[in-house]
């Protein structure tokens, strides 16, 4: 008989478009919306700098470093690899590598260009900033580094006022630089490893880890969760007003008068709807899944947590049914579907990750089903283990329970006024 | 076969039906009368074991349906007054849906869904949803509906509200037939006196929860045996030739439509000398002036003391 109901229950979903296009293609669209939109927010990425410079030296470095190793080699008694070393190390060379390394290259676009060219590329809009090597910088600096002598001599930065952030990064980049220089001077004054001031790699790598060092949650991956979450109490509201509506039409008397028992029909709305819930969230997972590979590490939680949630999104359809029968009004029903939905999905995270509320917020959320299921959903999702969401998983199935004990004191009893 | 002993309904201080007693027996077709408001739903939904009664209790073959309800839901078909079906789904289905929880499967439920389709005229609709169908299709396959599991008893209220004459009339001799046919116990509400002369071998009168008069169409006339209806046409009925009518001694009922006034006078009683007078004294132009033996329209009004349909 149940299946009888289930079926019934599924054939006039399926005849009503707009019903299954607000269950299934609103969510996708709100994923697609929304996890688009927010992406960069949740992915931590700063604006693609894609930068062009050009580097002027007034001299050649190596004919500076070969004149100052005549000059003052002997004086300062450099031995024949340290010559080697100081000629491997020039700064500028120094420079020029780093802005020709794969971290950087993709972002900065370096010409070196002689010092006639600088009034041409002054007025080259496409250039965002010239760095001049001002005369004899590497001889000034290899002078204070070795013989203390002189001042550090400091690069030039021409930005261009158009390309403002392309200018402050490069700024950075070469302030930065002008730090190692100085660092690099003190640590050979005072003897210390200079492989320190090497700049190291990470230093242009953007990865991203969670403070737990789990995966973490792009905008598409919780959008798909919040959404599908929000979307699935809607499945409550379309079972309890088809039960509603049921009960206006006289259908239900019809149903009750060919001696099924009203528990049977009881069971077959709650049964229909935990049904219809995990359908649902399976179609919208799928779909993240296909179009933008949002993976679950472990089935097996996925699946126990959809069960859990399914159930709860049952238990609030017999109890808005429920209600209606006893009240004799489906008013009930649709101030679920239109207010308290957006209520819970807004407490429970669907529009904004909860996480950075207050403690108190956060323990409110988690005591909506929606809430409870996004918690285990995003664990699920970060790679942790199941043992982590049976509490999440324990409160979704205990609600469904209390809803269904509501439910079933609310439905009205052979006898009471139908 | 269906006894109610007795049977009231209070809603909080309000009595629905009040100590209403009524038998139908094997192969009738009885007819309930009752305006708007008389308990005529009320009395239905306790008879079919869907409300319990406030007091008294209902024998279906001498068995307690407030004890055993399946004994009567097993056999008992309900054309409520509403569209109960689901008009999402085509004919076919709804009816398919309620065969299932008829216990019904197989080849006995298509045998069965292609006898009730043919005894509605609805064969060649079946695949059509509910929802195109007009007011009349959906009454039909209403009625269909209630006759799938075969019922040994069929309860219809106002089974033809709001549809067209040639569909009324279908459905008219559908209930003639199944009870003449197959000796299915009827019984049927209506606002439409003519349909309840025209079907019902009994009748029972109900106003204001209760039961006021019960009997066969004779035995009702014969409630104004001593009494004759004048029905009156003039160019335009007006208010104060109704008034007159109203306060004259001897009119024991009256009846106004459009351009036409029915009174009710004992039959000894000659009032053509009257009635002239009053309609000079309105300057109303006679058209006619009638003498007939009162109907069961006129008994309802007489017992009432409103239309069938106020």
């Amino acid at each position: 008989m149940m299946i009888q109901i289930i079926k019934k229950q599924c054939l006039m979903i399926w005849r009503n478009p707009a019903q299954l296009f607000l269950l299934i293609g609103l969510p996708i669209v709100f994923i697609l919306i929304l996890g688009t939109a927010l992406n960069q927010f949740f992915e931590g990425e700063t604006m693609r700098i894609q930068t062009k410079i050009a580097i002027i030296e007034h001299n050649s470095e190596l004919e500076q470093a070969d004149k100052f190793i005549q000059e003052m080699g002997k004086e300062a008694g450099l031995k024949k690899e340290q010559v080697a070393s100081l000629k491997e190390n020039l700064p500028i060379q120094r420079l020029k590598s780093l802005f020709y390394s794969k971290e950087l290259s993709d972002t900065i676009d370096i010409k070196e260009v002689s010092e006639d060219e600088k009034d041409e590329i002054l007025h080259d809009n496409t250039y965002s900033a010239i760095i001049e090597v001002p005369e004899d910088f590497t001889y000034t600096y290899l002078a204070h580094m070795i013989k203390h002598k002189k001042k550090i001599p400091q690069l030039r930065v021409i930005g261009n006022e158009q390309q403002q952030i392309s200018v402050e990064f490069i700024q950075g980049i070469i302030e930065n630089f002008q730090r190692q220089l100085t660092l690099s001077v003190f640590m050979s004054e005072n003897k210390l490893d200079e492989q320190a001031m090497n700049i190291p790699a990470s230093l242009f790598a953007n990865n991203r880890t969670t403070m737990d060092q789990h995966e973490p949650i792009s905008a598409k991956s919780y959008y798909t969760v919040g959404m599908a979450v929000m979307n699935a109490l809607f499945v409550a509201s379309t079972i309890g007003i088809i039960g509603f509506r049921e009960k206006e039409t006289f259908v239900f008397n019809r149903i009750i008068l060919a001696n099924v028992s009203r528990w049977i029909y009881f069971s077959g709305v709650l049964l229909s709807t935990v049904i219809f819930a995990f359908l649902q969230l399976l179609i919208i997972f799928s779909f993240s899944w296909l179009v933008f590979k949002v993976t679950w590490p472990n089935l097996f939680a996925f699946f126990l947590i959809t069960i859990a949630f399914s159930m709860a999104v049952g238990g609030i359809a017999v109890l808005l049914t429920a209600i209606s029968y006893r009240m004799h009004t489906e008013r009930i029903t649709n101030f679920f579907s239109s207010a308290i939905v957006a209520i819970m999905a807004l407490i429970g995270g669907s529009f904004f990750p909860i996480g950075d509320s207050s403690e108190v917020v956060r323990k409110i959320s988690e005591l909506t089903p929606n809430g409870a299921g996004m918690v285990a959903y995003l664990s699920t999702l970060r790679g942790n283990d199941i043992t982590d969401v049976s509490m999440s998983v324990i409160y979704l199935c205990l609600f469904g329970v209390i809803m269904i004990i509501l439910a079933a004191f609310t439905f009205p009893k052979r006898g009471e006024t139908m | 076969m269906l006894e109610l002993v007795n049977i009231s309904k209070r809603f909080k201080q309000k009595y629905a039906v009040k100590s209403m007693n009524m038998l139908i027996e094997r192969g009738e077709i009885v007819g309930l009368l009752g305006p708007n408001g008389a308990g005529k739903s009320t009395a239905i939904s306790i008879m079919s074991s869907l409300v319990e009664p406030t007091e008294g209790d209902v024998y279906f073959k001498g068995q307690s349906i407030l004890k055993k309800p399946e004994s009567l839901r097993k056999v008992a078909g309900i054309v409520p007054q509403e569209i109960a079906l689901y008009t999402d789904l085509t004919a076919e289905e709804n009816l398919q849906f309620f065969g299932r929880i008829y216990h019904l499967k197989g080849a006995k439920l298509k045998e069965r869904m292609d006898d009730v389709l043919e005894t509605i005229g609805l064969t060649d609709r079946r695949k059509e949803v509910v929802k195109k169908f007009s007011g009349g299709m959906k009454r039909r396959l209403n009625i269909g509906v209630a006759l799938l599991h075969e019922p040994e008893l069929l309860i219809m209220d106002e089974p033809t509200v709001g549809i067209d004459a040639q569909s009324r009339n279908y459905i008219l001799e559908t209930v003639r037939r199944l009870n003449e046919e197959k000796n299915v116990t009827i019984l049927y509400t209506s606002h439409y006196m003519e349909e309840v002369e025209y079907l019902c071998d009994r009748i029972y009168i109900m106003d204001q929860g209760n039961l006021i008069a019960a009997g066969t169409k004779e035995e009702i006339k014969r409630i104004l045996s001593g009494e004759k209806t004048i029905v009156i046409k003039a160019d335009r009925i007006t208010e104060s030739f109704i008034n007159e009518f109203k306060t004259h001694p001897l009119i024991n009922g009256m009846n106004v439509e459009e351009k036409q006034v029915s009174i009710m006078v004992a039959k000894e009683v000659n009032m053509f000398a009257d009635i002239i007078k009053l309609a000079d004294k309105a300057s109303l132009e006679l058209n006619s002036v009638n003498v007939k033996t009162p109907t069961l329209e006129d008994v309802f009004l007489h017992l009432t003391g409103r239309a069938l349909r106020d």
